[in-house]
């Protein structure tokens, strides 16, 4: 039996956070654009929770919202460059992602940085436990909306299309440029969104050096492993959140390095990855088409 | 004199690299009329349609829709305005359903909008205009006629008042075609106007009222089709070279010595994309000396036949022997390695590096196997290729992006002839060639078979190559092979039919 203190302290807020982050990667690769900035992002927008939180606590009693928005529109704004950028160019993703990522990051301790040595701790600014519950079912909520939306509406129709391929969307009607903007400021809220919990729901502390402990690439394994699908995400979310928030506990426990605990999730979502593809269920958790490809819209052709 | 629907006033545009593909073409399109537009390939055709759809913008010259220039900046622009394309490829997207593909064109459903309407939509046209085709398929299930059928259908749903077909229909066989001319009819009927874009005289001839003609990006005819005849658009598209143009049978079946077998397939299953079974248990043989040729719609299992004969996708049950040495799934590698060429589908992407010169692409197959390239002897054999192909411009040094479609094809076709000694395995060997040049093609192909003994396995959307080219004709149907067919005794009627049935 799982004690409750660690269910509502670690687990539950390290799946909110999984869940979020993968969700809004997950819905912005459904337009073809390969997102390797993830990381960065992330930590970006852990940099801008705690601004946004301190700089209106003064203001307002209860600040981590605050601190929820900043996140959320700085995380939208990088989104924006990278799927204008790699729409309107044929230019490679990764080169563009890679270099947000670094980017990122450095956005991230300027923002953070002169907050955490004027401040310190977070705990004033983050949310209480009780909020805990209501973040899980807005969470969920969210989810569960994004599936309707992506399987049965015609945006989520449009979305997809790009996806697979961005040609045949163009000629069928969809502005590629538009969706893939709808796409990325959804995706990049719901990054933004998750980044500010790991903060301010989960960790309860900032520190630069967070960067390179690669929570935004375990997000980007939780997205392949459950084959980017809103509802998959909802258990390998909880089974990889669980993993990396009693990484010491199993380490403990089973007597194995922490980096081998760390490694859990990556292999997990290389095996699952495997299976995908080698078996019927890949009609279903098959990665779009065009994801990563440059788009030419002019382009001479035999 | 009605005036025109849509019209095209000195319109230019070129490539980078100085490719001038079209140059001060001005054309009319009356309502109520099809109008074709002949030419070989590379003549324009397709620039000027995607200009027309909003793909490509012109560099120069101005459209005109019931008498109003207007600008068409993207397709969306083109279908506001009741212009919409059908072309060769179905431009639909596989994993989408086919209700979820036409809500992308439909103005009228709303972001946040589900598929219940664009079905119940799709169900009253397709009542109307007779096809039976389930909204909730997906597009990959769907064989090429029924996708061309529901781009007619979205062509309706969206009221068309210009339909372009580019080479949508070339593809089908003639009953197939025929089915579409009755709502083609219909639409001519309501006043609207039809482009027919194709390389094919005849089609153009059985169905248009206006033919214009482009070569080398310029409007060199236009002919009212009363006046028309094949061999008068045959000189105005391809001058001089005209005469060579021939789809008489190089030889009768077997009139040449064939040799021991060197391909053997057995009971061969493949799968496609998706998972579906796309090439179900086929058997055959082709023996030293002789052409095997494969008719069949584009999509039903060809393409995932000849991969994995030559290595390049799985074999799931079955065996492929090559010279008495069973190769199945032993990789493109060993494969090659017997002396056999390939000639995939879409050759500027699976054929050639479009980066690389054309030297470097002869060498990648010819020097494979060493570690330091002989350049000396590859340009030696680019040069002789260079010659005997006619590849323009005829310089091994030049970078393959800048050929044209037809030149790169001849790098590929040329390439693989000289590198096969025992099996050459070809999809759409003659595919974006002019009628001039491919009737040079086959004609090497043939003389390959005849003079080095070499086995021929090829599979052709064009029926007519076919039965030109092959020794034993088989057709390929939904992944399953019938044949094989003797091409002169058995009526051509009979192999239309098992191609659509």
């Amino acid at each position: 039996m799982i004690p409750v203190d660690l269910l509502i302290d670690k687990i539950l807020p390290a799946f909110i956070t999984f869940y979020l982050v993968s969700l809004g990667h997950s819905i912005f690769e459904k337009s073809g654009i390969l997102n390797l900035a993830i990381d960065g992002i992330f930590f970006a927008a852990t940099g801008a929770a705690i601004l946004g939180a301190y700089l209106l606590l003064p203001i307002i009693p209860y600040p981590p919202i605050a601190g929820s928005v900043l996140a959320v529109l700085v995380s939208i704004l990088l989104g924006l460059f990278m799927s204008t950028v790699l729409t309107f160019l044929p230019i490679s993703h990764g080169a563009v992602g890679l270099s947000l990522q670094f980017f990122s990051y450095g956005v991230g301790i300027i923002l953070g940085y002169s907050v955490r040595m004027r401040y310190g701790t977070v705990y004033q600014i983050a949310y209480t436990r009780e909020d805990v519950l209501e973040l899980l079912v807005i969470s969920i909520v969210i989810g569960l909306t994004l599936h309707v939306l992506i399987e049965k509406t015609k945006l989520g129709v449009a979305i997809r299309a790009v996806g697979e391929n961005p040609h045949s969307a163009s000629a069928l009607g969809v502005k590629v440029m538009h969706i893939r903007i709808i796409a990325a400021i959804i995706g990049f809220a719901l990054m933004g969104l998750g980044a500010s919990l790991f903060i301010l729901s989960w960790q309860r502390t900032w520190d630069f050096r967070q960067y390179s402990q690669g929570y935004g690439w375990l997000a980007f394994a939780t997205a392949l492993a459950a084959g980017r699908h809103p509802i998959m995400l909802i258990p390998v979310s909880l089974l990889f959140g669980g993993l990396a928030s009693t990484q010491t506990d199993i380490s403990a426990s089973l007597k194995v390095p922490t980096d081998v605990a760390k490694l859990i999730p990556f292999l997990a979502a290389l095996i699952l990855m495997l299976v995908y593809s080698s078996t019927g269920l890949r009609k279903i958790f098959a990665s779009p088409s065009s994801l990563g490809k440059p788009y030419y819209k002019e382009e001479k052709s035999i | 004199m009605t005036s025109p629907l849509l019209s095209i006033t000195g319109i230019n545009k070129s490539f980078p690299g100085g490719v001038i593909a079209l140059d001060d073409v001005s054309m009319e399109f009356y309502p109520g009329e099809v109008t074709a537009i002949l030419g070989e390939n590379g003549a324009g055709k397709s620039t000027l349609v995607k200009i027309l759809y909003g793909i490509y913008s012109p560099d120069k010259g101005d459209i005109f829709f019931q008498g109003k220039r207007i600008v068409i900046g993207s397709p969306i622009d083109a279908i506001k305005k009741g212009i919409v394309m059908v072309s060769q490829i179905p431009q639909l997207i596989d994993r989408l359903t086919v209700a979820e593909n036409l809500s992308l064109s439909l103005t009228s459903v709303g972001l946040f909008e589900s598929m219940k309407n664009v079905r119940r939509v799709f169900k009253e046209i397709s009542d109307k205009i007779g096809i039976k085709i389930n909204p909730d398929a997906k597009v990959w299930s769907l064989n090429y006629t029924q996708k061309q059928l529901v781009e007619i259908a979205r062509a309706v749903l969206l009221d068309a008042k210009v339909l372009i077909l580019d080479e949508a229909l070339t593809y089908l066989p003639v009953e197939e075609r025929r089915k579409f001319y009755v709502y083609l009819q219909r639409f001519k009927e309501e006043g609207r106007s039809i482009v027919l874009i194709t390389h094919k005289i005849p089609e153009a001839l059985e169905i248009s009222d206006r033919i214009y003609i482009l070569r080398r990006g310029k409007v060199v005819g236009s002919l009212v089709r009363e006046n028309a005849t094949l061999e008068q658009i045959r000189e105005l598209m391809f001058g001089e070279a005209a005469k060579l143009i021939t789809y008489e049978r190089f030889s009768n079946p077997y009139e040449i010595q064939v040799g021991e077998p060197i391909i053997q397939v057995e009971n061969l299953v493949v799968e496609g994309e998706y998972g579906e079974i796309a090439v179900n248990k086929v058997s055959f043989k082709a023996r030293a000396g002789e052409i095997i040729g494969i008719a069949g719609i584009v999509g039903n299992g060809q393409r995932e036949l000849l991969e994995a004969l030559v290595g390049l996708r799985r074999i799931r049950s079955g065996r492929v022997i090559i010279d008495g040495v069973d190769v199945s799934n032993k990789g493109v590698g060993v494969i090659r390695e017997k002396g056999v060429g390939f000639i995939p589908d879409q050759p500027l992407r699976y054929a050639v590096s479009a980066e690389n010169t054309i030297v470097e692409n002869i060498a990648a197959l010819f020097s494979r196997q060493q570690v330091v390239i002989n350049w000396s002897s590859m340009i030696e054999i680019t040069n002789k290729l260079i010659k005997e192909y006619s590849i323009y411009p005829p310089n091994p040094n030049i970078h393959v992006k800048l050929l044209s479609g037809g030149n790169i094809m001849k790098v590929v076709v040329s390439r693989e002839l000289e590198y096969a000694t025992r099996a050459l395995l070809a999809y759409n060997p003659t595919r974006g060639l002019d009628e001039a040049t491919a009737t040079f093609v086959r004609k090497k192909i043939k003389e390959k078979a005849v003079g080095d003994k070499v086995s021929i396995v090829f599979a052709s959307e064009d029926l007519d190559e076919v039965l030109q080219l092959s020794d034993a004709v088989f057709v390929m149907n939904r992944g399953v092979l019938y044949g094989p067919f003797d091409p002169v005794s058995t009526p051509r009627s009979k192999i239309e039919e098992l191609m659509v049935m």
